[in-house]
């Protein structure tokens, strides 16, 4: 009688060679997106789409590069690192959209004054120079600044625009949060809290997005206008990406957003659409 | 001697398992082996750890982890053994299980459970509480210590009431029939009889909070290379910190699968974690009479 | 003086009691009292919904359950043979202190420990990716020590004298096991069984990394690259999103359903060990 089970149970182990569900790995900031678009495609078109964001934007290139995943959602570009370290992988990463990125705050630095930052107070807060908000003219309140796990998109896009590349960051230690709904949920919860965050998250109710501070002296707020201006410097792009050119369901899936459907669900969720026009007087002299 | 199967199988059965406990055991010396060989003992005792800069030093998560753990059981142990006492002193037959049965249901509810608690509640309830010392968030050291005590205080509950359980009743009797009171009895012979076995539950119950991991993640704050200026300041404990566990639930375990260096890291982490709670174990193996379940 | 000492360690051990019983009572009001509200049919049948929080639960459940069938399938042999191999076919008393202490070692194993090692060799060496069935295995691993300490607890609870008067009928070893032993021990290998998936049930640590997904598995079609929702793990994930509000119903509803579960399967298993119990310190 045993020996009839054990061969069942091999012979199922066996038999189960059906084909793999398409696995998408990646950014919390692409995530909605893509998410959605996959719930499309498995009601209509019966495909298997599993989504996943434990690694963010580098969590998803390395399962992509390791095999683990066959596309990889990422809000940052692919780097030099990413393709030393993955060199027979041939990325291939599609644009679906634009998006801003933040230095989003909780409610009382936001109401006591603090409305924008400059590249250099930025640095200082990065590296625990500025330590509490009553130097930037807000309240006073120790600076609690949730730092993005480097390996996020998120973070790579702000470490670049601190300091030109995200491998000449300073190593600090900060409190690090991962995925962009822990980052607003402590911000939202927490006193005189910052944290790198897509501008699109900050609810404007519990967490505010502070504009950056030109030497000029101007104050660029990250919305559509400026950001379609050119203007914000924090604007970045949104990708999937693939091993190669994609193929069947990954196709399908890219497609999907990429076509108008997509792209309606990219402006439901706060970025901006490929095609999204220029808003008319938005650009600065 | 007539063959019996039944007898092979239960053998095959437990070499099956030992196989697994083996092969958990050496899976994590071998994958850390690459971190060992590079940094050697600076591995343990180094402060900092940035992976992107190739450094790994993981005492800081070893302070994080001991500090979460003393916490727990400062909070628990007395709590646990007072209601031990209260259970298997005061208390007979049927009527122990008024203590007896909460405590064990306590002891069955999920981590992630109390992590939501300790997310959602405890979280804020720390936030404001340490006001006066001006806390950066309601994520600390002493968050995780907290949550840890209720956590294993039906270990140490359930482990103590049975070590106290252990004393013959007539030791007890010995003492009422001398005239000493019920507090007597209980601090004169039942605690000195059963301190071995309080030792073992203080130990396991260390253990088990030394290997939790979900809850501590959502409280702890997750700050690396928290070290504090003075050793033994209660300071630290109101800042967020990084334990063995919380590092190793993280993300960062799947961003390091690649790279060996990274992963080694990661994996040696996990082989302290199992030192640490293995070496509790052992100890405390010595001091729990055989034969004794334990939650 | 003497008195007011023993009148004084009376209260303060009932306070400790009272204070630990209210811990569950609060820990579990707190989750009744949110989480119900959200419960309905449509919480308990339904899939997730397109934004996280919303929608129910269905294949999260599907999926632990899954998990828990597989756990029980491949534990309960493996525990039967170690609880004999400890007891009725031990090699003798040195044999049976090194079991007993391995099992108790094996029991304080850090549950994400299970994971990284699952990690290790289902995802890496074996190539699985993310499996049900290392979960379900991982998981069976972990709660092994509960049933065979219940199971062994009960065998050697049984009187001797079966065991006698069957040998004295001229039965074999194996043959006894399985008609006396097994027959009278099984509900011993039963509540050690429930209380170790009610275990299983709620750990997040060892199907992390091996066997859970966040979303977009139902159910599974293989062994490999085949993930599912779990309960604890999908709880984990939405409780790092805590502060949305909209979140806030779902999540406590979704903790509502798992500690039910848990606390369900633990009940059920609550008259056996309170027999148990009373039998190992009378008898």
């Amino acid at each position: 009688m045993r020996r009839s089970s054990v061969g069942a149970l091999v012979l199922f182990l066996c038999a189960t060679t059906a084909p793999a569900a398409l696995r998408v790995n990646g950014s919390t900031t692409v995530n909605p997106v893509i998410s959605q678009a996959a719930e499309i495609l498995r009601r209509e078109a019966s495909i298997e789409i599993q989504v996943d964001t434990v690694g963010g934007s580098s969590g998803g290139i390395a399962a992509l590069g390791d095999g683990r995943a066959e596309i990889a959602m990422s809000s940052r570009p692919l780097s030099r690192r990413d393709r030393e370290r993955f060199p027979e992988v041939d990325f291939r990463a599609v644009r679906i959209g634009t998006d801003a990125l933040a230095l989003v705050v909780s409610g009382d630095v936001w109401n006591g004054g603090v409305r924008c930052l400059s590249r250099g107070q930025a640095r200082g807060l990065y590296e625990g120079r500025i330590r509490n908000w009553r130097e930037l003219g807000g309240p006073d309140q120790r600076i609690a600044f949730f730092n993005k796990e480097p390996g996020r998109g998120t973070w790579e896009v702000f470490a670049g625009w601190l300091y030109g590349d995200a491998d000449s960051a300073p190593l600090v230690s900060l409190l690090e949060v991962g995925s962009n709904e822990e980052a607003r949920s402590k911000v939202g919860s927490t006193r005189g809290a910052i944290t790198q965050l897509s501008a699109a998250w900050a609810d404007g109710e519990t967490t505010f997005p502070l504009s950056i501070c030109e030497d000029d002296g101007d104050e660029v707020a990250p919305t559509r206008a400026s950001i379609l201006a050119g203007d914000y410097p924090l604007a970045r792009a949104l990708y999937v990406v693939t091993d190669g050119p994609a193929e069947g369901a990954a196709r399908r899936l890219i497609d999907l957003v990429l076509s108008e459907r997509g792209q309606v669900i990219v402006e439901r969720h706060g970025y901006m659409a490929l095609t999204a026009p220029v808003q008319a007087g938005g650009a600065h002299p | 001697m007539i063959r019996s199967w039944t007898r092979w199988a239960s053998y095959a059965a437990t070499a099956v398992v030992l196989c697994f406990v083996l092969s958990l055991v050496s899976s994590l010396v071998v994958e850390s082996l690459p971190v060992l060989r590079q940094e050697g003992l600076s591995y343990l005792s180094g402060k900092t750890w940035h992976s992107r800069a190739g450094i790994f030093g993981a005492l800081p998560m070893i302070y994080g982890s001991i500090v979460v753990s003393v916490i727990a059981l400062a909070l628990a142990a007395p709590l646990g053994v007072g209601a031990a006492l209260f259970s298997a002193e005061y208390l007979s037959g049927r009527r122990r299980w008024i203590v007896k049965a909460p405590i064990e249901l306590l002891a069955g509810i999920p981590s992630v459970v109390y992590g939501l608690l300790g997310v959602l509640l405890l979280r804020n309830w720390i936030y404001e509480l340490l006001e006066p010392f001006d806390p950066l968030s309601g994520d600390t050291l002493l968050t995780a210590g907290v949550l840890l005590a209720v956590m294993v205080l039906p270990t140490v509950m359930t482990l103590s009431d049975d070590a106290l359980r252990g004393v013959p009743a007539s030791q007890r009797r010995a003492a009422r029939g001398l005239g000493l009171t019920r507090a007597e009895g209980i601090l004169r012979v039942s605690l000195p009889q059963a301190a071995p076995g309080l030792a073992a539950a203080l130990l396991l119950g260390f253990g088990r909070a030394l290997g939790e991991t979900i809850a501590v993640f959502l409280v702890v704050g997750r700050q690396d290379n928290q070290w504090p200026e003075t050793l033994l300041s209660p300071r630290a404990w109101f800042e967020a910190g990084q334990t063995l566990t919380s590092k190793l639930g993280g993300s960062e375990t799947f961003v390091a699968y690649g790279d060996p260096l990274h992963w080694g890291a990661i994996v040696g982490l996990g082989l302290i974690l199992l030192t640490l709670v293995a070496g509790l174990t052992l100890l405390a193996g010595r001091w729990l009479p055989d034969g004794r379940r334990h939650a | 003086m003497r008195r007011a000492l023993d009148r004084g360690l009376h209260i303060v051990c009932a306070l400790c009691a009272l204070a630990a019983v209210s811990l569950l009572a609060g820990i579990v009001v707190t989750i009744l009292g949110r989480g119900l509200p959200v419960i309905d049919w449509s919480f308990l049948f339904s899939a997730t919904g397109e934004t996280a929080g919303s929608g129910g639960v269905l294949f999260q459940l599907l999926g632990t359950l899954l998990l828990l069938f597989t756990t029980l399938v491949v534990s309960a042999p493996l525990a039967l043979g170690w609880a004999l191999a400890q007891t009725v076919f031990s090699p003798g008393p040195l044999w049976q202190r090194g079991l007993r202490r391995l099992l108790y070692a094996l029991n304080t194993v850090p549950s994400i420990l299970f994971g990284i090692f699952g990690l290790i060799v289902f995802v890496k060496y074996l190539g699985w990716g993310k499996s049900w069935l290392a979960g379900g295995i991982l998981l069976a691993m972990m709660i092994l020590p509960t049933i065979t300490v219940a199971w062994v607890e009960r065998i050697e609870a049984l009187p001797a004298k079966y065991g006698r008067a069957a040998a004295g009928l001229g039965l074999s070893r194996g043959q006894i096991v399985r008609s006396v032993i097994l027959p009278q021990t099984w509900g011993g290998g039963l509540s050690g069984a429930l209380l170790g998936l009610a275990r299983a049930a709620g750990e997040t640590a060892p199907i992390l990394f091996t066997a859970a997904v966040f979303s977009g598995a139902t159910l599974p079609t293989g062994v490999r690259e085949s993930p599912v929702l779990a309960l604890p793990y999908h709880i984990f994930v939405l409780a790092q999103d805590s502060f949305d509000p909209a979140t806030g119903g779902h999540l406590w509803g979704s903790a509502f359903v798992l500690l039910a579960t848990v606390l369900g399967l633990s009940l059920i298993a609550l008259p056996w060990r309170l027999g148990l119990a009373e039998e190992a310190t009378h008898g």
